[in-house]
């Protein structure tokens, strides 16, 4: 059963910035398996000329409101939930170095 | 007990034996991640009036509902020491209605799951045998309505995360039309297909609790302007007339012979009652792609939505030399390998080369599946089905892995509602060897009455409403 390989798997973890184990990289196989083949009947199913569905309701919800200042957090409150902090600023690893 | 029953007895004393109940339950449910401290609430109920519509009434969240000052994990290791600095839009509506909110109920981490057998404070036990699951993602809240612990529950539905544990714990669980209740402040799984559901012990609570949920809020672009009706006091069951769709594709692929007698029995009593009763059978071929397009959307969608779980700002945070580092470090220890597993399912749907094929692919047969279910909404006021193939799957069951793809429509029909934003709600309609199952209704967008209507039609046939679980504490 077709499914995808090692470093491909890895490479999408990385690129939403996770690792996974060698048993996690089976289970995904294992799932993959399924999926491809999945996918592959839904491409039997003939969408020529369908609107892909985004939103269940398609009327206008979105608004402009004023440009009125509202809803703003302090910034204690922007920090409290944040582990490493200095001088009022999020603390991380030097980036330019 | 209903909210009416409540009423009856003195607030503090409700209230304190809710949140007893809710601790001494707590052993042999886990249904609770987060106690509440009441003592405030119930001071605040001096500010409000007491003929609000909850006014001293005990009721749970789901613990992806943001409360201010109070631990909100989403049963996620990711989120265990995170503590939101601003309220839910539901929350503000509850507190306003004179609500105490008593616990934070565990869910499937995320939302991402059916069993609630996947939370980082360990599975949930359904109440009318704890060697079954609840349900998921909202097990937490559909056990403490089962149980008696309070007679409203928040929850949110993104596949069936109200309905299906409402069929397995026999409470009325509903998902309203998509924008009738804001979503502001409620931690999502996948922005197309998310809703704030909930769960009473009867239908005549659930329509006053849309009344209190429900109506517009600019903080979620996606909430509606439609007026909010007086649903409980417009509760009509006289069902004559009324024009029931039932749909074949899901009860042809049930195989349990009670299951079957039970919701035709219930047919021939609408029946019997003035309802049309019909059959209509959606393009299988369609049905049968229910499930992977809802794994494409949901996990796409997921995989943008939680992208800002990165250790940094909130959650979280592991050790490392660069940014990326903490990062990685913090999303691999911080998640499940289930949620991993769902967010490298999401990201390979959404690479550039796969957007077209997959991903957009996905989005046009959840239009076409749309408007089977649409056109027969055109014929009818509500399609009616069986909730759940069956009772509660056992615990052993499903962590065997025994279960998937047993029933490919069955299983996943109520998936049906979230393509289509349509309102859907479960309520029981008998039970098996003591245990309870199921049907689930469809109805027209916003028209969340006639369900409501029909419901309470339907509880005067089977006389199940308030029906609770005894939990051996």
């Amino acid at each position: 059963m077709e499914t995808l390989d090692k470093e491909y798997i890895k490479k999408l973890a990385h690129q939403i910035m996770m690792d996974v184990n060698e048993q996690e990289i089976e289970d995904i196989q294992a799932d993959f398996a399924v999926l491809l083949s999945q996918i592959k009947q839904l491409q039997e199913i003939d969408t020529e000329g369908v609107e892909p569905m985004v939103y269940p309701f398609e009327q206008e919800v979105q608004y402009l409101r004023e440009d009125v200042v509202e809803h703003v957090i302090s910034q204690e409150d922007a920090l409290c939930n944040v582990k490493e902090v200095s001088l009022g600023h999020v603390k991380l690893p030097k980036v330019v170095k | 007990m209903n909210i009416q029953k409540l009423r009856e007895q003195d607030v503090r004393k409700r209230c304190e034996e809710a949140l007893a109940k809710a601790k001494e339950y707590q052993k042999e449910l886990n249904a609770v991640v987060t106690f509440y401290d009441i003592e405030e609430q119930l001071q605040n109920l001096k500010h409000i009036k007491e003929d609000a519509p909850l006014y001293g009434i005990p009721v749970v969240l789901k613990d992806n509902v943001s409360t201010k000052g109070i631990r909100t994990t989403a049963s996620s290791y990711m989120l265990d020491n995170y503590i939101p600095v601003y309220d839910a839009h539901i929350v503000e509506k509850l507190k306003q209605a004179g609500a105490i909110m008593i616990a934070k109920a565990s869910m499937d981490e995320l939302g991402m799951g059916g069993t609630n057998l996947n939370a980082h404070t360990g599975k949930v036990r359904n109440p009318w045998d704890s060697d079954r699951i609840s349900g998921g993602s909202s097990g937490g809240s559909a056990v403490l309505v089962a149980s008696d612990v309070v007679a409203l529950a928040i929850g949110s539905d993104t596949g069936d995360s109200v309905r299906k544990p409402a069929a397995f714990n026999g409470v009325v669980g509903i998902k309203p039309t998509y924008g009738r209740i804001s979503r502001y402040g409620m931690i999502p799984y996948a922005a197309s297909l998310d809703h704030v559901g909930y769960f009473t012990s009867e239908v005549k609570d659930a329509a006053l609790a849309l009344e209190v949920l429900a109506g517009r809020d600019d903080r979620d672009a996606t909430s509606s302007y439609e007026e909010v009706p007086a649903y409980s006091q417009n509760i009509d069951s006289d069902i004559k007339g009324k024009k029931i769709a039932v749909l074949d594709n899901v009860m042809d692929e049930i195989q349990d012979e009670q299951v079957k007698q039970n919701f035709y029995e219930l047919m021939q009593k609408l029946e019997k009652r003035g309802a049309i009763i019909e059959h209509v059978t959606f393009d299988d071929k369609l049905m049968q792609m229910l499930l992977p397009v809802y794994f494409i959307i949901a996990n796409a969608e997921a995989t943008s939505n939680h992208s800002n779980l990165d250790g940094i700002r909130f959650g979280l945070r592991e050790e490392g030399n660069t940014l990326e580092e903490i990062m990685i470090h913090s999303r691999t220890k911080g998640f499940s390998s289930n949620v991993r597993k769902r967010f490298i399912i999401g990201s390979y749907a959404l690479y550039t080369e796969n957007q077209d094929k997959i991903y957009k692919k996905a989005q046009q047969v959840r239009r076409l599946i749309v408007e089977e279910l649409k056109r027969t909404l055109d014929m009818y006021d509500v399609v009616i089905t069986c909730a759940a193939p069956g009772v509660a799957p056992t615990i052993k069951d499903c962590e065997n892995g025994k279960l998937s793809n047993q029933y490919q429509v069955a299983d996943n029909h109520m998936v049906l509602g979230n393509f289509s934003g349509y309102p859907s709600m479960t309520m029981p309609s008998g039970y098996i060897n003591g245990l309870p199952i199921g049907v689930n209704m469809t109805a027209k967008p916003f028209d969340e009455q006639m369900l409501f209507n029909i419901g309470v039609a339907i509880e005067e046939e089977t006389g199940i409403k308030n029906c609770c679980a005894e939990v051996k504490a």
